[in-house]
């Protein structure tokens, strides 16, 4: 692995980043689902440098309780902090916390990497908010004048938390989805915001991420069995409903819905598909004008036929190259080597690495700067 | 590990499920070929647009059976050449070639003169990862000469008249000629090291070498098509090599992208590259002399470099980008070059000058794909962000977005053999035909009318306000481009939308080509099958003759849209 280490290395030669460290992540049984989701996140740069800052200034505090927080901050602490460029990490501390936490992942099964994501989040959104309580019922500390929560210390006070507090992590992932129903009796119009923290997207074969994005908004009839109850009829109507994206997150995730429950089979299936994502993405379904462009970063990959089985990996784009996370081996790809993680035009195919989860940044913004 | 993957995933689908049907088709009934093979597939063996319907006429691919080696990814092209008579002394290819009348080049320029103006059409997505696993070369090669022992006596009936279409897959270059039903190839040539992945024709070749092969390694060739259909071997004959194992090109992607054929140039012809570069060759040179080029001061910047020595092949190095260019086209009258790119930019190039006119920027995404109308008034171009672009070189400006793909659209043209209906030189009826293919297996038509594009584009009369546009913030339509500087990308709102005519899914594999013929369309997808769907004609007793020659070259030229549109295009803006 040592090796392996320089020879990425000696393939970067003196354009390796300055500052920057690739490390492998060591498997525990059934762990890469966890792996290949910590590497997009590390790569995820925004993210991390308010994850190192967290953990700064969190230390100060000293004697917080072990979270996934803390373990998250301590390993990505130990990954930038390490004096060899490249080599391997066992992310032990945080495999452990993580079973601890959650008797789903406890097992050696094999897990679902958006799952986890999903988890991840949301647990340090968790764990922030009580942070931020604290903080709040303690007024010494208070700070009235910084609405982030950036650790502990300059968390929301002032009692009224009216609106849900915005924590660095909302500030990253956090979108806003309009669900727009219109009744088609009274022609009411009733709008309901959601957050998220990723989309998930039905997929169709030979398809692209802009045609399942556009889908996505595509407007849907409701009605027979699934009627819409509407407030002003006071009875269950027929009704339109489409999804636009009010606030576009910073880190969009898109997480493509590739495990199918076939009732027929009473089981999950893996759709294969093709869906090409392009490198480069624009929103046109948001209710703002702004066509702001993303970047692809990172995208975790699901490697098998079928969903209770495989392999997750990632590729990872960091200071204009492409790198391949296998677990504890990291590569340099070709930035034409994404385009085979695309899914296979035909049914049958021995082609079973297929993009599952894109990690998309949006250029020129500045909100998440704190 | 992912290079493995990339090669196993390559074209088993198709060639499994092609094939056991197409050991049981007889040739000779191509509607009833079709179908067997459609119906398995959900596949419709005809569209219907407003003129009529298109029937699928015949399909070509690679011989059953034979899985052609693949030197990593790479995705199937098409290319048509047209060869009209037997050459007066069979034998050495300068001589064939000579003999040609400029009445080949005619009918030749007739056929070939659409889209990309040289028959030939790049896409980008050639993966192409320079992985080389060792090749079984020679026993492959020896199966193969068993079972294509029929196609070299096919060779030697050669009449070397006819039109041909050129396609590559895998390591592989196929020729099929397109005036029979037959749906394997006449033609197989094998590339031992790299895999073909672009390919030109030249109509008006003054000397025997009238055909163009780049190659995923770089390298690039140039051969006479009619030596080639003459001789009964697997291997290139007569062939001049150029840019041999990377002499030129040294930097670590430069794989050929796009090759073509300068127009009226005798000779000439330019090769694009992944790493952004643009060369210059010329044929009749032997390139012995001195190939290197001065490093390029900013990678950012186009810049041309003129060989040192004039006895150098190539000629020029034209930096065009810091990626890859994925597609190229020469305007017909050949004074102009468009190149797209993974960057996401079009730009157009004065040749003779060598100097950047105009260009602009994608949606979003890499753009792959571009064609020329006839008239030299548009470009088309087709990218990552599922759009049909239409560019008006009058304007320096994107004029229109075609929204109907669900995926890429990995090819574009125009359609100079069709003429609207209503079409009696009047303004109103200006129109051009275009066709885009799609990575979503769809072949959509398109009707770009000037009523519907160029009017609102105008400033209305002094007091009105521009008719499709939400407010006057938008510059997109109030900034005059100057010549030389490169567009951003529009946003939505201030780019109007067309709607397809048609959308009809020709295959079960993504796309990778289309060719406007005056009898056919012609559509490919990146394994390597072809579908030829025959126009609707006057009469539909016509129509249900099966016996219809696809190349068939006797014909009057077609009037062009575009010349007749030309003065009441202008008026429409006046």
């Amino acid at each position: 692995m040592g090796a392996a280490g320089s020879k990425l290395e000696k393939a970067l030669g003196d354009q390796f980043p300055e500052g920057e460290r690739y490390f492998g992540l060591e498997n525990f049984g059934n762990t890469c689902y966890c792996n290949s989701v910590l590497q997009a996140l590390y790569f995820c740069v925004p993210f991390r440098e308010q994850l190192l800052d967290y953990y700064a200034n969190n230390k100060s505090i000293g004697d917080v309780e072990e979270n996934l927080l803390t373990c998250l901050a301590d390993l990505f602490s130990q990954i930038s902090s390490q004096k060899k460029k490249t080599g391997v990490i066992a992310p032990k501390r945080f495999v452990q916390r993580l079973k601890k936490q959650n008797e789903l992942f406890r097992s050696y099964m094999h897990q679902d990497a958006h799952e986890f994501l999903n988890f991840l989040l949301n647990e340090l959104v968790d764990i922030l908010e009580k942070e931020a309580q604290v903080v709040k019922s303690d007024p010494e500390t208070s700070s009235p004048s910084d609405k982030i929560a950036n650790g502990p210390k300059n968390a929301q006070a002032n009692g009224a938390l009216k609106e849900p507090l915005v924590t660095w992590v909302h500030k990253n992932f956090q979108g806003i989805l309009t669900n727009e129903t219109r009744c088609l009796r009274c022609e009411t119009v009733t709008a309901r915001d959601e957050t998220f923290f990723d989309l998930s997207l039905d997929i169709e074969q030979n398809s692209s991420i802009t045609s399942c994005l556009k889908n996505f908004s595509s407007t849907e009839t409701l009605n027979a069995e699934d009627k819409f109850f509407c407030d002003k009829c006071c009875s269950l109507q027929e009704a339109q409903k489409r999804m636009k994206i009010k606030k576009p997150p910073h880190i969009l995730v898109i997480h493509l819905k590739r495990f199918k429950y076939i009732e027929q089979l009473g089981r999950y299936k893996k759709l294969s598909y093709r869906v090409v994502f392009p490198l480069e993405l624009k929103l046109s379904n948001t209710m703002e004008d702004a066509d702001s462009e993303y970047s692809l970063f990172a995208v975790v990959v699901h490697v098998g036929s079928g969903p209770n089985h495989g392999h997750y990996v990632s590729l990872v784009k960091s200071h204009n190259h492409w790198l391949f996370f296998d677990d504890e081996n990291v590569e340099m790809i070709d930035e034409s080597a994404v385009q085979t993680f695309f899914g296979s035009a035909q049914e049958y195919s021995s082609n079973t690495d297929h993009g599952y989860i894109l990690f998309y940044e949006c250029l020129g913004s500045t909100s998440n700067k704190s | 590990m992912i290079h493995s993957n990339g090669n196993n995933g390559y074209g088993n689908g198709v060639m499994t499920s092609a094939s056991p049907t197409t050991t049981s088709l007889s040739p000779s009934s191509a509607s009833a070929n079709g179908q067997s093979t459609q119906q398995q597939q959900g596949l419709k063996t005809y569209f219907k647009t407003p003129e009529g319907r298109y029937k699928l006429h015949s399909e070509k691919t690679h011989p059953p059976g034979i899985l052609p080696y693949s030197h990593g990814k790479s995705v199937s092209q098409i290319t048509l050449a047209h060869l009209k008579e037997k050459p007066t002394q069979a034998g050495s290819a300068s001589s064939s070639g000579a003999s040609t009348s400029s009445g080949v080049r005619y009918a030749a320029a007739r056929l070939l003169g659409v889209g990309g103006g040289n028959g030939s059409r790049a896409l980008s997505f050639v993966g192409g990862n320079g992985t080389s696993k060792a090749a079984n070369g020679t026993s492959r090669s020896s199966s193969l000469a068993a079972s294509n022992g029929s196609h070299s006596m096919l060779n030697s009936n050669y009449d070397g008249k006819g039109t041909y279409m050129i396609f590559n897959v895998g390591d592989s270059l196929f020729v099929s000629d397109l005036n029979t039903q037959d749906k394997d190839p006449i033609k197989s040539l094998h590339f031992s090291t790299s895999n073909p992945i672009c390919h030109s024709f030249d109509p008006e070749a003054k000397d025997g070498h009238d055909l163009l092969i780049g190659l995923n390694s770089g390298d690039v060739y140039s051969v006479s098509l009619r030596q080639q259909l003459q001789d009964v071997g697997k291997k290139l004959v007569g062939a001049q090599h150029y840019n041999k194992e990377g002499s030129v090109t040294n930097r670590q992607d430069y794989r050929c992208t796009s090759v073509a054929w300068v127009p009226k140039a005798d000779g000439a012809f330019v090769v694009a590259h992944a790493d952004g570069n643009l060369y210059v060759y010329e044929k009749s040179k032997d390139g012995t002399g001195d190939t290197t080029f001065p490093v390029v001061k900013d990678q950012n910047q186009f810049s041309v470099a003129h060989a040192r020595s004039s006895k150098s092949n190539p000629i020029a190095r034209w930096h065009i980008c810091q990626s890859s260019i994925n597609g190229i086209a020469f305007s017909t009258d050949g004074a102009y070059l468009a190149t797209v790119g993974r960057d996401g930019y079009l730009r157009v190039f004065d040749y003779q000058k060598e100097q950047l006119i105009c260009g602009g920027k994608s949606y979003y995404g890499a753009l792959l794909c571009c064609a020329w109308s006839m008239d030299g008034k548009y470009i088309l171009t087709g990218g990552e962000d599922d759009l049909v672009t239409v560019w008006s070189m009058e304007d320096r400006k994107v004029v229109a977005w075609g929204e109907g793909h669900n995926s890429w659209v990995s090819g574009v043209a125009f359609d100079s053999y069709w003429s609207s209906p209503t079409s009696d030189g009047t303004e109103e009826s200006v129109m051009y035909r275009f066709g885009s293919v799609g990575q979503d297996t769809q072949l959509l038509l398109w009707d770009l009318s000037m009523d519907e594009i160029v009017v609102p584009l105008r400033r209305c009369p002094p007091g009105g306000s521009p008719t499709f546009s939400t407010g006057s913030q938008s510059s997109h339509w109030d900034s005059i481009c100057p010549v030389g500087t490169l567009q951003p990308a529009p946003s939505m709102r201030d780019v109007p939308k067309l709607s397809p005519l048609v959308a009809h899914r020709v295959h079960s594999e993504p796309l990778s080509g289309l060719i406007f013929t005056e009898e056919s369309i012609l559509t490919a997808c990146r394994e390597g099958y072809v579908k030829i769907w025959v126009r609707p004609s006057n009469s539909e007793s016509q129509s249900s003759n099966p016996e219809i020659p696809v190349g068939n070259s006797s014909k009057e030229i077609p009037p062009v849209p575009g010349k007749t549109g030309a003065s009441s295009y202008k008026s429409v803006h006046l």
